[in-house]
């Protein structure tokens, strides 16, 4: 449709109330405007008048004509889009007899002819819900739809919908015909740009698979965005079948990458397969390695995706990110973040001079045990600290591993397994360190080697599987301390891999009725989280049966709340599959029963989107409970969970949570800054921080940690300046309450996780994908959060590292064809939302230049700034391989 | 044979040799001349665990060309210390006073503000702590009076017991034995005891403690309270209009403050403090006249106390006013000028000294700020740090040696203020150094921390605590 405004149409303020589709005011202004026209109007007023009677003619050669003309009149005017072409305008006072005559006409062509123009007169005089532009467009000669411009395309859109809706209740009622006319509109609108209405048209006929016939190599990027962008707001099961349509259209442009990330939002690992297969390009499919190993799936190629064996074990090998170490260290040292710092580094006590506490000469073994997370923490992945890998010569003989000594009991495992954080990700140094731990006669001390070994080698998967040989052995052991570090060690290091092996050996743990809780929580957990969304039936049943088997008392501990939360592990995110379970759990001590309810409910709806149950959840944290039931608490972070997935709803959360910390009891009020942390994990929005301070002031002690590990949580890994002064006021205002000091502490340590180099966000991949392993660490610690007294503040305080399934460097490397390092020019600015937008608009706004590796934020989008090169990923973030742009030419 | 390559840590040694006739103990032997770990601490990784030394090499299904991967170091074993350190949680409470750094708050115990803010003050003096220590139990001499002797030892009893917890402590045998002593204390209204004026206490107390700790040292010095808190005034009484000049000395505890229209500064008010005028018969005129007094320091004590004489009684309302005007006090005072010729004497070679001292020190910044600017800051807390200490060292010395010597020089040690329009009412809080440097205010019960800026602005001029007694500790120089 043209849409040059008509220079005739000099519209008054009273042609333009015309558009109002309501009859009476318009005849009384049609009268009053009669003298008001133009005489150039009045020519065309009375040219048509004459084409209405003529119409009526009762010679066909006549009718014909004037229809003719008439049509002529109509097509050949145009409009500004707020007013009414005047051909239209004239006709409406004749609609009503045309429509009569209409009905008298015997069958014929001119009687076609006349349902067209019928059709486009109803497009501004029928009646609201009369569809009569649809029905005579159907009675009409079913020309070229495009010829009466967008409008009128776009309405009869409407109608469409609306029309298909009352079919779908009318049995036997047919389609086809609307179909074919859906079939015409949707060929338009991919032809002028104007993929979201195709889209919408076609999702409310239910046919997308329309849509891959019409997409080109033009439009096929834009409409997959929509697509995949409506998806989040689409009920089960159409945002699956939306999806699919995304992939199948990306898959026949073959654009690969974006493919692969639809294949991992559904989860559908047949897809990922596929595109292995169909995919040629070596430098391509390790890029989907890259992808792969990011989002944390063990995947295991075989000959037919890759077929010589060289490549396929290269390729393997980025899957096990084998490389991750190096990348992650290449970023360290561009940014000159590699020499150590130690936990005063990061408290800045000299900044707090008079209120901080005096400079204790004793050691105190809760702070010890805070500086060892802090420690852990602030360099990790760096493999080298300044408390736990003192190189040897400056530490003089015998005070090697003396910090180590330094923490009392129970916290010399964490400190031994902090040795893991320090070295995460780097398998061989990291072994050969841990190593001399093994040898020690403190069985705390192994235990913590233990774990060590297993956070070292969390997200790495390697041949030799040295993490299950190594501990394999201790899983057995009688002190329960070990065997807690053995299991623990294994859950971390195998998370997600679905590995059969150790399901053999921590099965019969579940099982044995001798066994401490704490084992067999932890084992639970274990398991949890190496068949985190896997639906696994076997898992599942040990588990159950681990929870009937258990005694009332037993299930009344602190600890028992982790055998529910990793039986919600093994349904995360997978919907319906978890119903089978929910029944069973119906049949539970009712100690644990609603917590299982809840702790069910949230896991499986987690990242979905899912208002339903949001709601549903909402509901539950509405009653006012007397008996101090615990289950409200998981009931608040399945909110966060549900509504973590997109913006909308994440928004909508933060809201309701406020009301809860309004309205609620204690036990919700405690869970709600853990909600908050898990909703803006890594992001520090500022009104959620603002909350979060706030509540790290509340009278009750436990909503005051849990804000302060919130704080802790929302900051990792962005060394934001804001949150880091917070906690630094924070610590001179508790610093006589040493449980709050150390929440404090750990808050502190998460800031500053890697040196800000770090993430925990699950999320990834533009905010599309969420990593199910990633979002199960924070669960598991969320969760543990809930009882901070007796786990964190208690024994149990390692396990503060379930948080180290969901670390990621929050980087953008860019590497060559060699997967070297490669330093290329980028722009890095806020992500700008393009859904639905024509033509190419900005992606990023307010950037900056940089040359990679370079560190994103929370929201933060980057595109190359040179044209050189080709990235391999539409996605800038993580592992980028770029190629070199065969078209490029340098200017100078 | 078999030949497998093995990885251990970074490297890699390809091309072992496995000779599967022999148990598995020869190939690790075999890595221990490669690696230097000794086989018991190889741990070699095959499929579904760990090599054994026993172990049938033909079950293990170990391919020709297979990567073996090993782990294991060399490293010294580490070994828990033998001696573990101490942790504060396991230390009884009155060793954990070290480690938080001050000592308990006090339990107000209605209205008792002003008694427990004079006692925190007090009580930071640590040579009145060791006089107080050798207070004898019951060795209490004919001329001291049961309830004093009774004060001292509630006194002693609770600084100890400050001294030992970290928690709050209710000073109960202390307020009934200073109602005892000093009925006044005991006044009520409405059934409740009223609110007094802490200066009164800390006169009264003072005064006691004079009394009884001057009996027990039968050793050399034979006035503890007086060497260290008392102040010798020589007043010049001068007639104008008869031209009579006399001479007084006398012994005071305190320094007024007063605070006039012209008083902006603790100094000023001193000076003004110190001159007074009074009225009374001549014997030359034989009629009443107008004397003016003027009078010097005459000798100093080690802890200056300094009364800002902030309330007046108000006849209209019946009660002790406040003046709220703001009065400016430093944290090192200077009262050379306040001093007598004879005194300015003695301090004269002292403070030259001190001078040197600092000049040096000051010196020693400059060149700092040279070099390197950030580091500055530190180096200046340290330095003071030291200086601090070897100070301190310096003053417990000086009562076996005599070589310590006064500069004039005072340094802020404690502030008790009051907050509130008239003196038996609002609330008095003390603020003491500790011997850490660091400012600690005791509300009561609840210590808290604060900045040494903080403690200046106690000054008055609003309704925030302004500074009514503050103490000073006296700077010395050991020659």
């Amino acid at each position: 449709m043209t849409t040059d405004p008509n220079p005739n149409s000099g519209r008054s303020l009273d042609e333009a109330s015309l558009k109002v589709p309501s009859k009476d005011p318009k005849k009384k202004n049609n009268e009053k405007n009669e003298e008001d026209l133009s005489d150039e109007d009045l020519a065309l007023k009375q040219q048509l008048e004459l084409y209405v009677e003529r119409i009526q003619d009762s010679d066909p050669g006549v009718q014909k004509l004037a229809l003719e003309s008439m049509r002529q009149e109509i097509r050949t005017s145009t409009s500004s889009m707020t007013s009414v072409p005047k051909p239209l305008k004239f006709l409406r006072s004749h609609y009503g007899t045309l429509k009569a005559y209409y009905e008298t006409m015997g069958e014929s062509d001119v009687k076609k002819y006349l349902a067209d123009i019928l059709s486009i007169l109803a497009l501004t005089m029928s009646a609201e819900g009369e569809r009569e532009s649809l029905k005579y467009r159907l009675l009409g000669s079913e020309g070229d739809i495009g010829s009466w411009g967008h409008e009128y395309v776009r309405n009869l859109a409407g109608e469409i919908a609306q029309e298909y809706t009352k079919r779908q209740q009318i049995e036997e009622a047919t389609i086809d015909d609307i179909m074919e006319l859906v079939e015409q509109i949707v060929t338009f609108h991919m032809k002028h740009n104007a993929e979201p209405e195709a889209v919408d048209l076609l999702m409310e006929v239910e046919d997308l698979d329309l849509l891959v016939e019409h997409v080109d190599a033009t439009n096929f990027k834009r409409t997959c965005l929509y697509l995949t962008s409506s998806a989040s707001y689409l009920p089960g099961p159409d945002d699956m079948l939306v999806l699919d349509i995304a992939y199948t259209i990306y898959l026949k442009f073959e654009e690969y990458p974006s493919a692969l990330r639809i294949a991992l939002f559904l989860d559908n690992l047949q897809y990922v397969t596929q595109i292995f297969t169909s995919c040629n390009d070596l430098l391509q499919k390790k890029q989907f390695c890259y992808i792969l190993a990011r989002h944390g799936v063990a995947f295991l190629l075989d000959e037919d995706m890759v077929a010589d064996d060289d490549d396929r074990e290269a390729l393997q090998d980025i899957i096990n990110n084998t490389k991750l170490s190096e990348g992650y260290l290449t970023l360290a040292r561009d940014i000159e973040v590699m020499e150590p710092k130690s936990p005063e580094d990061i408290y800045k006590v000299h900044l707090l001079d008079g209120r901080a506490s005096a400079s204790a000469n004793v050691d105190s073994a809760r702070q010890n045990l805070a500086a060892t997370f802090v420690n852990a923490f602030v360099n990790a992945g760096f493999g080298q600290d300044k408390l736990m890998t003192v190189p040897s010569e400056s530490s003089s003989g015998a005070s090697t591993g003396s910090w180590l000594f330094k923490n009392k009991e129970h916290g010399k495992t964490s400190a031994a397994a902090s040795l893991g954080m320090i070295l995460l990700w780097d398998v061989d140094s990291g072994l050969a360190q841990i190593d001399k731990y093994f040898h020690s006669n403190d069985n705390h001390v192994i235990a913590g080697a233990l774990l060590g070994v297993g956070i070292v080698n969390c997200g790495i998967q390697n041949d030799c599987d040295p993490a299950l040989a190594l501990l394999g052995d201790y899983i057995g052991k009688d002190d329960s301390s070990v065997r807690i570090g053995a299991i623990m060690g294994l859950g971390l290091a195998y998370a997600g891999t679905q590995n059969e092996q150790l399901r053999f050996k921590l099965s019969p743990i579940l099982g044995d009725a001798k066994a401490p809780l704490d084992v067999i929580a932890f084992t639970a957990i274990s398991l949890g989280l190496i068949y985190v969304s896997s639906c696994n039936e076997e898992v599942a049943q040990a588990i159950v049966f681990a929870l009937m088997d258990r005694s009332d008392s037993e299930l009344g501990e602190p600890l028992a709340r982790f055998l529910p939360v990793s039986l919600g592990l093994l349904y995360l995110g997978k919907q319906e599959s978890v119903e089978a379970t929910t029944e069973v759990s119906k049949t539970f001590n009712e100690k644990i029963r609603k917590y299982c309810d809840m702790t069910l409910l949230s896991c499986a709806y987690a990242g979905t989107g899912n208002v339903l149950k949001v709601q549903n959840l909402l509901g539950h944290c509405a009653q006012h409970l007397e008996k101090g039931e615990t289950h409200q608490g998981p009931a608040v972070l399945g909110i966060a969970m549900a509504a973590m997935a997109e913006e909308l709803g994440l928004e909508m959360a933060i809201r309701s949570l406020e009301h809860l910390l309004q309205y609620g009891e204690q036990n919700i009020r405690r869970a709600v800054p853990l909600a908050l942390g898990l909703l803006c994990v890594s992001n520090p929005k500022v009104n959620v921080m603002d909350t979060l301070s706030r509540l790290s002031h509340d009278t009750d002690s436990e909503v005051a940690m849990a804000a302060i590990i919130s704080l802790g949580l929302i900051g990792a890994g962005t060394n934001n300046a804001r949150i880091a002064g917070m906690l630094r006021n924070l610590s001179s205002y508790y610093y006589k309450e040493a449980s709050l000091l150390f929440c404090v502490r750990i808050a502190q340590g998460l800031v500053h996780l890697g040196k800000g180099l770090l993430t925990l966000a699950p999320y990834h991949s533009d905010r599309f994908l969420l990593s199910p392993m990633a979002l199960a660490g924070l669960v598991v610690l969320l969760h543990a959060c809930l009882d901070m007294k007796s786990i964190i503040l208690g024994k149990y305080h390692y396990v503060l590292y379930f948080v180290v399934v969901a670390i990621q460097p929050r980087m953008l490397l860019t590497v060559d064809e060699n997967l070297k390092p490669l330093s290329v020019p980028v722009r890095v600015g806020q992500a700008v939302d393009v859904v639905g937008q024509a033509g190419r608009p900005k992606t990023i706004t307010g950037f900056q230049t940089h040359s990679t590796p370079v560190l994103l934020a929370a929201g933060d989008r980057a595109e190359l700034a040179t044209e050189k090169y080709i990235p391999l990923s539409p996605i800038l973030e993580g592992f980028v391989i770029l190629k070199e742009n065969p078209e490029y030419r340098d200017d100078r | 044979m078999l030949k497998v390559s093995v990885k251990w840590q970074k490297e890699l040694f390809p091309a072992v040799e496995i000779d599967t006739s022999q148990p598995p103990f020869v190939f690790k032997c075999q890595l221990y001349d490669l690696t230097g770990v000794p086989p018991e601490r190889q741990k070699i990784m095959v499929k579904g665990g760990l090599l054994k030394d026993d172990a049938d090499w033909s079950t293990l299904g170990v391919k020709n060309g297979q990567k073996l991967m090993m782990m294991g170091t060399a490293d010294e074993i580490v070994k828990a210390p033998e001696k573990g350190p101490v942790f504060v949680e396991d230390l009884p409470e009155e060793e954990q006073v070290v480690a938080v750094g001050h000592t308990a708050g006090l339990f107000n115990l209605g209205n008792t503000c002003y008694m427990n803010s004079t006692l925190q003050c007090l009580h930071s003096v640590p040579e009145l702590k060791s006089a107080l220590l050798k207070y004898p139990h019951s060795g209490r001499s004919n001329d001291l009076d049961q309830s004093s002797h009774l004060l001292t030892m509630a006194t002693r009893d609770l600084f100890g017991e400050l001294d030992r917890n970290v928690k709050p402590v209710a000073p109960m045998q202390f307020w009934m034995v200073l109602r005892k002593k000093y009925p006044q204390f005991g006044q009520l209204h409405n059934g409740a005891f009223m609110q007094q004026d802490a200066e009164e206490c800390w006169t009264q107390l003072m005064y006691t403690l004079s009394q009884s700790l001057r009996q027990t040292d039968s050793s050399g010095t034979p006035e503890t309270v007086k060497e260290l808190f008392g102040i010798d005034l020589v007043s010049r009484v001068h007639c104008a209009e008869s031209g009579e000049e006399s001479s007084e000395i006398e012994s005071v505890y305190s320094l007024k403050c007063h605070i006039s229209q012209e008083v902006n500064h603790l100094h000023e008010g001193l000076k003004h403090g110190l001159k007074s005028e009074l009225e009374k018969v001549s014997p030359s005129l034989g009629r009443s006249a107008i004397y003016l007094k003027e009078s010097r320091i005459n000798n100093l004590p080690r802890y200056l106390t300094v009364q800002f004489v902030r309330f007046f009684w108000k006849r209209e309302s019946n009660q002790k006013a406040k003046i709220l005007r703001k009065v400016d006090y430093p944290l090192e005072l200077d009262v050379y000028d306040l001093c007598s010729d004879e005194l300015r004497k003695k301090l004269e070679t002292p403070r030259q000294i001190l001078r040197d001292e600092e000049g040096k020190k000051l010196g020693l910044k400059t060149s700092d700020k040279n070099t390197d600017s950030k580091d500055n800051d530190v180096k200046m807390l340290d330095a003071e740090g030291s200086s601090n200490g070897s100070r301190d060292q310096s003053g417990e010395g000086s009562s076996s040696e005599k070589q310590v010597h006064l500069t004039g020089i005072f340094d802020l040690v404690a502030v008790l203020t009051h907050k509130g329009r008239s003196a038996d009412s609002g609330h008095y809080v003390g603020w003491v150094k500790q011997e850490s440097g660091k400012w600690i205010q005791y509300d009561d019960d609840n210590p808290i921390p604060q900045r040494e800026e903080d403690i200046t602005k106690l000054s008055g001029g609003g309704d925030w605590h302004m500074a009514y007694i503050c103490m000073y500790k006296a700077r010395v120089v050991s020659i």
